[in-house]
């Protein structure tokens, strides 16, 4: 393993009858990185995650944490990793606070003054019976149960589900330390947004296939987005059309809408020089589109 | 909405159901062809005390022996069992899975859906029924067995209204409490100890006409197999159960709905309480998460409790007293009884005490105690966590799967042990109550015994656990084994074959521990039986995916 390598994974192949749930994943994951695991629900995002694990194993390939195999090591592995599976459960008869202590004894023990910082920070309520908490407030105990140990490696699926906008980026802070200390973090998403939020690479996952690792700006400059112009004349499709990254445009007298995967500033120039431009509005594609652009440009290349 | 509220309570609750009747159908074949083999002069020619005791009528032959053996008693604590399993699932189970909310979501009332759910019961339990009716008819003549004056349809509407009426006993409980564990559990121990009152209070002079307070003398006291239907007492039933159902509409309607939440017991109002906060939070939290045993052990506290208590009270303390009290003639005619009489029943010489435990404690009930809390424990200690997905984050810790095998292990052999202890200690104190002067160390050797039965088929379920992931597959496979095998080595001991030995309840009873001590190389056969299919859990837990 070389110093900095986290998570490695060859060729990681997971079937489930004729089902191929992940085929053929490789994966290489630093120390002090981020890593977002972008794909729809059902892609393969938790399969290859429980393969991580030793939950489940693989049908072919091998993969190992911290240069440790994944299945033969895995209680070694398991010293220094924090995991917050996905759509967390948990055992519904205890209190945050009995939770805790039964993961921290399992672990022999951790410094429990870290643990009531972490659930201040949170805003966790640890004396209440986890069955009797709402699932953002459950979900915060996972993400304690997952840091408490400050682990090397963090690998979490879905995270961010039932937080609200607060505690997500009081979350996306605590992840961000983590990293400034070494740790690798491992993160499982279907929202682009919140990948692009706090990850440093992002793997994009398709129907059990890896189509692509970018790092972040590179992801941000390719992204598609849906641009919706108003001119101060009739739009001409054409005009559009000719700007290099356009697509799907569709004009109705002044207003057009198209998908645009480029510069901004290169849109907005060849637009400028021909229109007065009244109204712009971007938003983000969803994340179909974006694997339909990465689809188009794999069979371009290939 | 009815319908398919109906109809999907059919489908989730047929299987277990059909199981059950082919079961039961099965015993009753095989139980009906052992009878037909041997002398029956043993039954007919006892006093009529004796055979109210073991449950047969007067003037039995073959056919009536067998209906009363496998029908009577399994059969109708089957489809009680059955029965209450589903009544007490209904309003209160989907209250705790949290599903009641999304169901009463659509334009349906609360009434509604409890009719449409009592009503996929009532047909599944007359299903049942009508099976163990046209079983009934087909054994006697595929086996040419004379079945003359016997009335198998009135006998088996009997079973069935008797099964509905502990049925609509758990819906009522939990349609006022919202609450699965007491429906299930008040019901049940209604069902089992009215049965075991029916069969005990007519023995003690004076207390006959007692029995007619519980239930269970309205299935049987009337005698429908010879008598026909005895429709006084299913009258007495139909009015109890259509009371239980007006109970049951106006708890549902009447109470505020629990949302999906965990109940409070009394350690979280010990620990609420400030001044006994400090106790209460170490039994309630800190101690019991210690470590992996001691949480699961924690998780069936409740269980052991309900039935060491069964145990030590029911079963042991208070048999001696009543064995003293029991009428002397009827005791003393036991002397003349074969040894092999009883063995459907557990076996033991009535006239002597020992062989009174062990037909009322050591032979049925005793290992159906051990069994309900080791396979409980057994099945759910892996696919339990996995059914309530905990397992991935369980081991997520560095604590390898083999750990979390022997942990569960630690736990379940313990309840074991404390169950076993609870039976030694009440019988002990039950013999010394009633002067009866029974050897400590055999009821000692009894009880280890008892233990190792208990081990082995909890052994059983958590290897299915471990293997499958499934916790109905490995609570049924034993439980149907157990059934099985008890049936096979009674029938081998009436019979005196050797193949009797084929069954590991041969090595439990079948040195008569009572009488002659401990059998150590029954016990060593018992226990290297539990060995193995414990070791064979870990490397099944071991290669296995784990469910999501």
């Amino acid at each position: 393993m070389t110093e900095s390598s986290a998570i490695q994974a060859k060729g990681l192949t997971k079937h489930y009858g004729n089902l191929e749930a992940l085929v053929d994943l490789d994966l290489d994951v630093s120390s002090g990185e981020v890593f977002g695991f972008l794909g729809p629900n059902g892609a393969g995002k938790t399969t290859a995650i429980r393969t991580l694990m030793d939950e489940i194993r693989p049908t072919a390939g091998s993969a190992s944490i911290l240069g440790l195999d994944c299945h033969k090591e895995s209680v070694e592995i398991r010293r220094h990793l924090g995991y917050l599976p996905s759509d967390l459960a948990l055992y519904p008869n205890l209190t945050g606070k009995d939770t805790l202590t039964y993961f921290a004894n399992l672990r022999g023990g951790v410094e429990w003054s870290y643990v009531e910082e972490l659930s201040e920070r949170l805003g966790a309520d640890l004396t209440k019976k986890v069955g009797d908490l709402s699932s953002g407030n459950r979900q915060k105990v996972g993400l304690i149960q997952a840091f408490m140990n400050r682990p090397q490696v963090l690998i979490m699926d879905e995270p961010s589900n039932g937080l609200d906008p607060l505690v997500q980026r009081e979350f996306q802070a605590m992840m961000r330390e983590s990293v400034a200390q070494g740790a690798a973090v491992f993160l499982s998403s279907h929202t682009l947004s919140e990948v692009q939020r706090v990850a440093d690479r992002v793997g994009i996952i398709r129907k059990g296939h890896l189509i692509a690792v970018e790092t972040v700006s590179s992801l941000r400059s390719k992204a598609m987005r849906r641009v919706e112009l108003e001119l101060g004349s009739a739009a001409d499709a054409t005009v559009l059309e000719s700007v290099p990254g356009v697509r799907d445009v569709s004009v109705d007298d002044r207003r057009a809408t198209l998908s645009y995967d480029g510069k901004m500033a290169v849109l907005l120039r060849t637009v400028a020089e021909q229109y007065d431009v009244v109204d712009i509005a971007t938003q983000e594609a969803d994340l179909e589109e974006i694997f339909l652009t990465y689809y188009r440009s794999k069979e371009g290349s290939g | 909405m009815l319908t398919t509220v109906f109809s999907k309570t059919l489908l989730d609750r047929w299987r277990g159901m059909a199981i059950t009747v082919v079961a039961l159908a099965s015993l009753l074949l095989f139980a009906m062809a052992v009878y037909r083999d041997i002398d029956l002069s043993l039954y007919t020619d006892l006093p009529e005390g004796f055979q109210s005791l073991i449950g047969i009528p007067p003037d039995a032959d073959v056919a009536g022996l067998a209906y009363n053996a496998i029908y009577n008693s399994y059969g109708a604590l089957a489809l009680g069992g059955i029965a209450i399993a589903m009544g007490s699932a209904f309003i209160a189970g989907e209250e705790r899975k949290g599903t009641i909310g999304m169901l009463l979501g659509n334009p349906v009332s609360r009434s509604a859906v409890l009719v449409g759910k009592t009503a996929a019961m009532v047909l599944l339990v007359t299903l049942g029924g009508l099976f163990l009716w046209g079983s009934g008819v087909l054994a006697p003549q595929i086996l040419d067995v004379s079945v003359e004056g016997m009335h198998i349809g009135a006998f088996t509407l009997h079973v069935a209204v008797s099964a509905l009426f502990y049925g609509f006993l758990a819906l009522a409980i939990g349609s006022w409490t919202g609450r699965t564990g007491p429906a299930a559990g008040v019901s049940a121990g209604v069902m089992v100890v009215s049965f075991l009152a029916v069969g005990l209070l007519p023995l003690v002079e004076g207390w006959e006409d007692l029995a007619k307070a519980f239930p269970w003398y309205y299935l049987s006291g009337s005698d429908p197999l010879m008598n026909g239907v005895g429709w006084g007492h299913i009258a007495v039933l139909v009015g109890l159960t259509a009371g239980l159902f007006v109970v049951a509409l106006v708890g549902v309607n009447k109470r505020d709905l629990r949302s999906r939440s965990v109940g409070v017991s009394l350690l979280d109002r010990l620990r609420a309480n400030p001044a006994t906060a400090k106790v209460g939070g170490w039994l309630a939290g800190s101690a019991r998460v210690s470590s992996i045993w001691v949480k699961t052990a924690s998780e069936h506290q409740g269980l052991l409790f309900v039935v060491s208590m069964l145990m030590f009270w029911f079963m042991g303390v208070m048999i001696g007293p009543m064995y003293s009290a029991l009428d002397q003639d009827l005791i003393t005619l036991g002397e003349s009884l074969p040894d092999s009489m009883l063995a459907l029943f557990g076996g033991g010489d009535l006239s002597t005490p020992e062989g009174f435990y062990q037909l009322e404690s050591f032979g049925m009930v005793a290992p159906i105690a051990i069994m309900v809390v080791t396979i409980t424990m057994g099945a759910k200690g892996l696919s339990g966590e996995e059914d309530n997905r905990t397992m991935g984050l369980l081991l997520a810790n560095p604590v390898s799967r083999s750990r979390v095998v022997g942990q569960k292990v630690v736990a379940m052999v313990l309840y074991g042990l404390v169950v076993g202890f609870a039976t030694f200690a009440g019988v002990a104190v039950g013999s010394w109550l009633g002067s009866l002067g029974m050897a400590v160390g055999n009821i000692a050797a009894a009880s280890v015994l008892l233990t190792l039965i208990g081990l082995l088929f909890g052994g059983l379920a958590l290897l299915l656990s471990a293997a499958t992931g499934q916790t109905r597959l490995a609570i049924f496979i034993p439980v149907g084994a157990a059934l099985v095998f008890h049936v096979i080595n009674a029938m081998a001991e009436l019979g005196d074959a050797g193949w009797g030995q084929l069954s590991p309840f041969h090595y439990y009873l079948g040195s008569d521990p009572l009488n002659n001590g401990m059998a150590w190389g029954d016990a060593a056969v018992l226990a290297v039986l539990s060995l193995t299919v414990i070791a064979l859990a870990v490397p099944a837990f071991q290669r296995r995916d784990l469910r999501q």
